[in-house]
C-alpha cells in the first residue's frame, strides 16, 4: 500500500498549558503521507504534552491541529482515534484487567483495508498469540510495546503516536521496534515518534523536530541530523 | 410561633434573624406593659424541646406541640374569664437527641424566649442536660419523653418532675410480668450506650426481684443492622425470654431477623421499650404476642378513645404515650398556674409537689414530693395478632393493669432535693 | 460463649445442652464457629452486591457516589411503597424496582452529574452528599421516622436446617441471590464486548478515549446500573431490616469500607472485600460483641496502611 496524499497531520501555532504554566508555544509542525518523523528533546521540553494534544487527551490548547484535511478543533480522543489516529502512550497503556487478546479487541476498527487482521498480528507477534489469554500486565516491556503497537495496527489507523517506544528495552527489541516501524511504514502509515534514543531515532526517521522548552528550535531531515548529532544534542541539552 | 425547621443552619439563620427581631422590638417599644398581674412577661410561655426530625420524631415529635395546644385550649375552656393565663405561648426547637444541643436550646429558651417551662425532652443525655439548666435558672421542666432514672435520683432537683415512664417502671412491668409467667431464664441483648446499659441495670434488677436470672447480657455496637449472629448467641444459652432493650431502627432489625432465626418458637421476646409507632411501623405479624409495658395506651378505654379521636382529628395519626403525656404535663402545670395565680416556679412547685392526680393520662397518679417522680398505674401490655386488629393502630391488648406504687417502686433514696 | 449453668439442664434437658452442661466442648465451638461462618457468608454475598455498583461508578466515572445510601433506601421505602400502594409484593418490587434505580440513576446522571465531571472529583463527592440529604428529609417528610412495615415474601419464612447450624430461609436466599447477581454481572464484564469495554473504562477511560472507546456513551448506563444495584440491594434488606430513611446512612459507611478494603473502583476487590467485611462482622459479634464493628474499620486501617490502594486497587503512582 502507499501513502494516501491527503493524510497530513498539520500542527498550526499550537500552544499548551498546564493551568498558569506554558508548556508548548506556538508549535507548528506537518507530518507528510508515509513520512517518520520524531520530536527531540529533553525531559519536559513538552514532547509528550504535543502527543496529547494532537490526540485530544491535553485539552488546555490554543492554535490548530488539523489530519488528513479535518481540523480537530475539539473533537474528543476518542473521534480522533476513529479517524485514524492511534495513540501508544509511553507507559505502553496496557490494560491489567484484560488479556492480551482482550487489549488487541479492544479498540473498534477504524479502516478496514488497513486494520491488520488477528492471524497478521500473531503471524508477526507469536508470543502475543502464545501468551493470549494472559493478563496485559503479566507480558515483558518489550512484549508489552510489541501489543501496545499491534493494538493500533489492528485498528487500520494511518498515524501513529508513538511516545518513546525503546525506552528500557534491551537492544534487540528495540531492533525490533526499528524493523516495525519501517514496516508500517512501507504500508503508507505515517508516524510521529518522540525519542530520546537518537541513535534510534535516526534508523527510522525521515525528518526530525527538535523541541526545547515548549518551541520548535530546529527542523532537519534525517541525513544532515546524523551528520550534526552531537552538536544538536549538546545544543538541546541532552 | 414555630421556630425550628428541621435543617440545622436554616434553624440557624432563623434563630439569628427572629433572635434579632425580638431585640429590635424590644428596644423600639420598651418590652409590653404587664398585663396578667403576677404573670411574667403577662404571658405564659411553654416551650417544647425535643426531636422534631431524627428517630424519635414520629413518637413524640411536632405532633406533641398539638397535643400541648389541645392541653392549652382545654384549659382556657374550662376557666374562660377566670383564666389567670390568659395569653399562652408554645416555642417548639429541635434538640437532635444530642445533650449539647438540647443545653444551649433550653437557656435560650429560657432566656431569650422567657419560658416558663420546658416539656418532653426525649433522650436521657439530653434531659439531664436539661435538668441542670433548670436547676440553675429556676425554672421548670417537666420531662416526658426519657427514660433515665437519674432525673428522679442522683440528678434530682427542685424544678425537675418526670412524668410518663422511667426505665426501673418498664422493667418491673415486663421483667416480673414474664418471670411470673414461668420465663426465668433471660438473655438480654442492648445496644451499648448510655440508655441500654440503664435499661439492662433496671431489667436485670427487676428480673432477680421476681426470682429469675439474666444468664447472658449481650452489648452489640450502636447503631446496628445485622443480629443473626447475636440471636445466635443469645438463643445459646436456650433462654426462656430474650430481652431487647434497643429502639427506634435497631429494634425493628432486631425483631424482623429475631422472627427469621425462628426464635419466636424457642424464646419469648420482651421488648424493653416500645412505642406504637414501632407496632405501626413494623406491623402487627412481626410483634404477635410480644410483651411490653405501656404507660398508656389510646384505645384502653372510652376516655382515652375519646382524646385520641380528637389528637388523630388534628394529625390524622393515634397518639403515642408521650403526646398524652405532653398533654397531661402541660395541663396539669396550667392548672397548678389557675390555683398559684402565678407562673413563679416556687410557687408552681409547691402546688405540684404531692397533688395526686386523676386525668386522662395519669390513673391513680401522685407527684410525689420526695423525687418527683409521676407515678401511676401502667399497664402490662401483648401485642395483638392480625386478625384481632379491628382498625388501624388498634395494635394493643391490655393483659394487666399494674398499681402505681408496684410499677414505680419506693422514692429513689439516691435523689437528695436540693 | 459462656457455659450453660448446671441447673439448666434440669430445667431444659436435651441432648444439645448435655454437651454444654460443663465446659464448652470442641464439637460446640465448631458449631459455633460453623454458623457464624455461614452467617457471615450470607451478609456478605449482600455486601458484595451492594458495594458492587459502588465500584463500577467510581471505576467508569470516577465518581465516590455518597448517595449509594440513600439509593439503597430509595429502593426498600420504594418496595415498600409499592406493597401499600398496589399490593405488588416482594416478588414484582425486585424487578420493578431495579428497573426503577436505574431511571433514577440516569436521570441523575444526566440533570447533574455529568455537569461536574471534568472537575475535581470532589466536586461530584459534595453533590451526592448533598443529594442524600435532600432525598432522606424528602422520605422523612412524606413517610415519617418511624419507617414502613415490609413482610417476608411468602415461602421463604423457614428455616433451613443442617445437623447443628441453620439459617433462615430469607438469609439463604438473600445470599444465593446477592451472589447469582455478582455472578451475573461478572459474566457480563467477562464475556462480552460490552464488559471489555466496561473494564478497560473503570481501568483507565482516559485512555480508552484514546483508542476510539466513546467512553461518554456508556458512563449513564453505566451510572444508571451502579444505581440499580444499590435499589435492588435495598429491596433485598426491606424483608429483612427496618425499612426508613435513615436505613442508608450508617450502611454507606459500610460500603464505603468494603470499596476501600477492596480497591477503589476494583470489581473483583468489592466482591471479595463484601465477604471479608461479612465474616469479620459475623466472628465479630461472635467472639467480641460490641465490637463487632470496630473490627471491620480496624480491618480497614490495616489494609490501607499495607497497601494504600486496597487488596485488589491498582497503585495510583505506577509510571
Amino acid at each position: 500500500m502507499t501513502p494516501v496524499p491527503g493524510e497530513i497531520l498539520e500542527v498550526d501555532g499550537l500552544s499548551a498549558w498546564y493551568g498558569e504554566a506554558r508548556v508548548l508555544t506556538d508549535v507548528n509542525l506537518r507530518v507528510a503521507p508515509g513520512e517518520v518523523v520524531t520530536l527531540v528533546g529533553r525531559n519536559g521540553a513538552g514532547k509528550t504534552t504535543l502527543l496529547r494534544s494532537v490526540m485530544g487527551l491535553h485539552r488546555q490548547v490554543e492554535g490548530s491541529v488539523s489530519w488528513a484535511g479535518q481540523v480537530l478543533g475539539r473533537s474528543s480522543a476518542d473521534k480522533r482515534a476513529k479517524a485514524g489516529i492511534g495513540w501508544v502512550p509511553d507507559d505502553r497503556g496496557i490494560y491489567a484487567t484484560l488479556s492480551v487478546q482482550e487489549n488487541l479487541l479492544l479498540p473498534p476498527i477504524t479502516s478496514k483495508a488497513d486494520a491488520w487482521s488477528l492471524e497478521r498480528v500473531y503471524e508477526q507477534f507469536p508470543v502475543l498469540q502464545e501468551r493470549r489469554d494472559f493478563p496485559g500486565t503479566k507480558l515483558s516491556g518489550g512484549e508489552q510495546q510489541m501489543l501496545a503497537i499491534a493494538r493500533v495496527l489492528r485498528t487500520g489507523s494511518r498515524l501513529l503516536l508513538l511516545d518513546e517506544p525503546s525506552e528500557g528495552l534491551a537492544p534487540v527489541i528495540v531492533q525490533q521496534i526499528g524493523d516495525i516501524i519501517r514496516q508500517i511504514k512501507d504500508q503508507g502509515v505515517s508516524v510521529l515518534l518522540v525519542e530520546q534514543n537518537v541513535k534510534f531515532a535516526a534508523t527510522v526517521a525521515d525528518r526530525h523536530y527538535l523541541l526545547a522548552q515548549g518551541r520548535v528550535v530546529e527542523s532537519r531531515d534525517n541525513d544532515s541530523f546524523q551528520s550534526r548529532t552531537s552538536e544538536l544534542l549538546e545544543y538541546l541539552g541532552m | 410561633m414555630q421556630r425550628t425547621t428541621s435543617r440545622q443552619t436554616l434553624a440557624v439563620l432563623a434563630t439569628a434573624v427572629t433572635g434579632s427581631l425580638v431585640l429590635a422590638a424590644c428596644g423600639g417599644a420598651g418590652g409590653p406593659s404587664s398585663g396578667g398581674g403576677k404573670i411574667s412577661d403577662g404571658k405564659v410561655v411553654i416551650g417544647l424541646l425535643n426531636d422534631q426530625s431524627g428517630v424519635y420524631k414520629d413518637l413524640s415529635g411536632p405532633n406533641s406541640k398539638v397535643a400541648i395546644q389541645m392541653a392549652i385550649d382545654d384549659y382556657k375552656a374550662k376557666y374562660g374569664d377566670k383564666a389567670v393565663a390568659k395569653d399562652i405561648e408554645i416555642v417548639a426547637a429541635d434538640h437532635q437527641n444530642k445533650p449539647d444541643v438540647a443545653n444551649t436550646k433550653a437557656q435560650e429558651m429560657y432566656d431569650r424566649d422567657k419560658a416558663d417551662i420546658i416539656l418532653d425532652v426525649p433522650t436521657s443525655s439530653a434531659a439531664l442536660a436539661v435538668a441542670t439548666q433548670a436547676k440553675a435558672k429556676k425554672k421548670l421542666f417537666i420531662d416526658i419523653g426519657a427514660g433515665t432514672t437519674a432525673l428522679t435520683g442522683a440528678q434530682c432537683n427542685k424544678y425537675t418532675f418526670h412524668w410518663a415512664y422511667d426505665t426501673y417502671m418498664l422493667a418491673s412491668g415486663t421483667g416480673a410480668a414474664l418471670v411470673e409467667g414461668g420465663g426465668k431464664n433471660w438473655s438480654i441483648v442492648y445496644p451499648d450506650y448510655a440508655f441500654g446499659q440503664d435499661m439492662t441495670k433496671s431489667f436485670t434488677a427487676a428480673v432477680e426481684r421476681a426470682g429469675g436470672t439474666v444468664q447472658q447480657k449481650i452489648a452489640t455496637p450502636f447503631p446496628n443492622e445485622n443480629f443473626a449472629t447475636f440471636i445466635t448467641k443469645a438463643g445459646s444459652s436456650k433462654p426462656d425470654v430474650i430481652g431487647i432493650m434497643a429502639a427506634g431502627g435497631d429494634l425493628v432489625n432486631f425483631v424482623k431477623q429475631y422472627n427469621q432465626a425462628g426464635m419466636a418458637d424457642k424464646a419469648k421476646l420482651a421488648v424493653g421499650l416500645m412505642f406504637i409507632t414501632d407496632i405501626h411501623s413494623l406491623g402487627v405479624d412481626q410483634f404477635k404476642g410480644t410483651t411490653f409495658t405501656d404507660a398508656w395506651y389510646w384505645n384502653f378505654d372510652a376516655q382515652n378513645k375519646a382524646w385520641a379521636d380528637k389528637f388523630k382529628a388534628k394529625t390524622n395519626t393515634r397518639p403515642s404515650f408521650a403526646h398524652a403525656g405532653n398533654y397531661s404535663a402541660a395541663f396539669n402545670y396550667l392548672e397548678a398556674v389557675q390555683a398559684a395565680g402565678t407562673d413563679k416556679s416556687d410557687d408552681i412547685v409547691k402546688q405540684l409537689e404531692g397533688k395526686k392526680i386523676n386525668d386522662m393520662f395519669l390513673r391513680n397518679g401522685e407527684v410525689r414530693a420526695a423525687d418527683h417522680n409521676v407515678i401511676h398505674d401502667v399497664y402490662q401490655v401483648k401485642v395483638k395478632s392480625k386478625d384481632q386488629v379491628k382498625e388501624e393502630w388498634d395494635y394493643e391488648e391490655v393483659v394487666k393493669t399494674i398499681p402505681a406504687a408496684d410499677a414505680y417502686g419506693p422514692a429513689n433514696p439516691a435523689c437528695k432535693m436540693g | 460463649m459462656p457455659p450453660a449453668r448446671p441447673e439448666r439442664a434440669a430445667y431444659r434437658a436435651g441432648p444439645k445442652l448435655e454437651n454444654n452442661r460443663t465446659a464448652p466442648t470442641t464439637g460446640s465451638h465448631m458449631t459455633a464457629f460453623i454458623q457464624y461462618t455461614l452467617q457471615g457468608l450470607a451478609l456478605g454475598g449482600f455486601y458484595a452486591l451492594a458495594a458492587l455498583g459502588l465500584a463500577v461508578i467510581f471505576g467508569v466515572l470516577g465518581v465516590v457516589n455518597f448517595s449509594h445510601g440513600a439509593c439503597y433506601m430509595l429502593g426498600a421505602v420504594g418496595a415498600a411503597v409499592l406493597l401499600d400502594a398496589t399490593g405488588l409484593g416482594f416478588w414484582w418490587a425486585l424487578p420493578l424496582m431495579t428497573i426503577a434505580m436505574f431511571l433514577f440513576g440516569v436521570l441523575m446522571e444526566r440533570l447533574l452529574v455529568q455537569w461536574l465531571l471534568r472537575l475535581d472529583p470532589l466536586y461530584n463527592f459534595l453533590l451526592t452528599f448533598g443529594l442524600t440529604l435532600l432525598l432522606v428529609d424528602v422520605v422523612k417528610r412524606k413517610y415519617g421516622v418511624s419507617g414502613l412495615p415490609y413482610p417476608l415474601p411468602a415461602g421463604l419464612d423457614g428455616r433451613i436446617t443442617l445437623g447443628a447450624v441453620s439459617l433462615s430461609t430469607y438469609q439463604v436466599f438473600a445470599a444465593v441471590f446477592s451472589i447469582s447477581v455478582c455472578l451475573a454481572v461478572w459474566l457480563v464484564l467477562t464475556k462480552t464486548r460490552v464488559g471489555m469495554i466496561v473494564r478497560a473504562s473503570t481501568e483507565d477511560a482516559e485512555r480508552s478515549r484514546a483508542l476510539g472507546i466513546n467512553v461518554s456513551r456508556w458512563v449513564t448506563p453505566v451510572f444508571g446500573f451502579g444505581i440499580a444495584l444499590a435499589g435492588l440491594a435495598g429491596v433485598l434488606r426491606a424483608p429483612t431490616g427496618s425499612v426508613t430513611a435513615d436505613m442508608g446512612s450508617f450502611f454507606i459507611i459500610i460500603l464505603f469500607a468494603v470499596v476501600v478494603i477492596g480497591g477503589l473502583g476494583s470489581i473483583l476487590g468489592a466482591v471479595v472485600a463484601g465477604f471479608l467485611v461479612g465474616l469479620v462482622e459475623a466472628y465479630g459479634q461472635g467472639y467480641a460483641g460490641r465490637f463487632s464493628q470496630v473490627f471491620i474499620f480496624m480491618l480497614m486501617a490495616l489494609v490501607i496502611l499495607v497497601r494504600p490502594s486496597g487488596l485488589f486497587g491498582r497503585e495510583e503512582a505506577a509510571s
